[in-house]
């Protein structure tokens, strides 16, 4: 009996190695899009991009250039905008850290989550006084805490401060990008 | 009055309790000011996240009333000052920040300057943050003008908020560390690039 998975990856390995020639004006076609995708980062620009891109003829190398691009165009992306506090039109996860050794729980609570009303309360993990979590919080600005031993409002030390304290709790500012900003 | 019910709606469906912790007074008068945000096209799910984070302290209801009309006066100013085409996250950042002490005007020619594309939400958030640290207002207004106008994008802007707040914590005076790090966040002009260049690339 053949062995048909070595038969069929010998084939692939065949296909890939031979030599694919590239219009010149590939890479500089391409760098161009990648550009105004990233410069744009609108969602019309980068679908404009993939649907020209599906255009091209679907050979190994297109192929492997167009995943190229697109993980490039999407690492860029969070690169560029995650300095701090987030990114991306659709919620996306969200990291919040407190540094509380002493704490014996921490949990976050924000608008994004009706501040803890109903159960609704991020509770943190503890990593040796380290206490994180992530969730995912959808594009635009937000007001958040973290709620200490279930009773203390401390406001994230390495965030932005939120003015709005009415209620006399610390709150943070968390500013997460949409694709119309 | 629909979102009012819908909003507590969806909460009580977690927490039957919490339709109780609202007493019928209150309930009216939050519809109240919904209805009024409402007809005047201001947003009305920032009142909402008022509601629930006085619910969440423990507060009573004529605070939390209180607290919804002051933010109900806030978005509705910062929705005048920064025009139609200011996004919701733009007027909720602008509240803050004239919750901070910023003057509403000065929100607004930021908004004029900056031109109808750049989304102002960071910049005020920024300037909502360094203000609350003790940097006056104008030099605030200033460092943040300036960085808005010289194309800082939103991780400048960012960046120099972490540096002033560092340098604050470290004793700096407030004020010299929101100049001196706006002269230094203000990124390098980029390479002039012409439609011309962009035709040839392609």
């Amino acid at each position: 009996m053949p062995d048909w998975s070595r038969t069929t990856l010998e084939l692939i390995v065949q296909e890939l190695q031979h030599p694919v020639r590239i219009d010149e004006s590939f890479d500089r076609r391409v760098m161009v899009r990648v550009r105004r995708a990233y410069a744009e980062r609108r969602p019309r620009g980068v679908a404009g991009w993939l649907g020209a891109a599906a255009n091209l003829t679907r050979r190994p190398a297109y192929a492997a250039a167009l995943a190229a691009g697109i993980v490039a165009v999407a690492t860029v992306g969070i690169l560029r905008s995650r300095p701090a506090h987030v990114i991306g039109a659709e919620p996306i996860p969200v990291q919040f850290v407190l540094v509380a050794p002493e704490a014996r729980s921490v949990a976050v609570v924000g608008d994004f989550n009706n501040w803890g009303l109903g159960d609704t309360a991020l509770a943190a993990v503890n990593h040796n006084g380290v206490w994180s979590v992530s969730a995912p919080v959808r594009a635009g600005v937000h007001r958040y805490a973290f709620l200490v031993n279930g009773k203390q409002y401390v406001a994230d030390p390495t965030a932005p401060r939120s003015s709005g304290d009415d209620f006399g709790m610390p709150s943070s500012a968390l500013v997460v990008e949409g694709s119309n900003q | 009055m629909l979102l009012v019910g819908s909003a507590f709606g969806a909460v009580e469906a977690q927490d039957p309790r919490i339709g109780s912790r609202l007493d019928a007074p209150t309930r009216k008068a939050i519809s109240a000011l919904v209805d009024s945000a409402r007809a005047q096209g201001i947003p009305v799910e920032p009142l909402m996240e008022k509601v629930y984070q006085g619910l969440a302290v423990g507060a009573d209801g004529p605070r939390i009333v209180v607290a919804v009309r002051s933010l109900t006066t806030e978005l509705g100013s910062a929705h005048r000052a920064l025009g139609a085409v200011a996004s919701t996250d733009e007027i909720k950042a602008a509240a803050s920040a004239m919750h901070a002490g910023v003057p509403v005007v000065e929100l607004g020619k930021m908004k004029k300057q900056s031109g109808l594309r750049r989304s102002l939400t960071l910049p005020f958030t920024v300037l909502a943050d360094i203000v609350s640290r003790g940097v006056p207002v104008q030099t605030a207004a200033n460092a943040i003008r300036s960085l808005v106008g010289a194309g800082a994008r939103d991780t400048d802007i960012s960046t120099f908020q972490r540096n002033v707040q560092v340098d604050i914590e470290k004793g700096a005076q407030p004020a010299a560390a929101a100049e001196t790090r706006a002269k230094g966040a203000v990124p390098a002009p980029a390479p002039a690039k012409t439609d011309k260049n962009d035709k040839e690339q392609e």
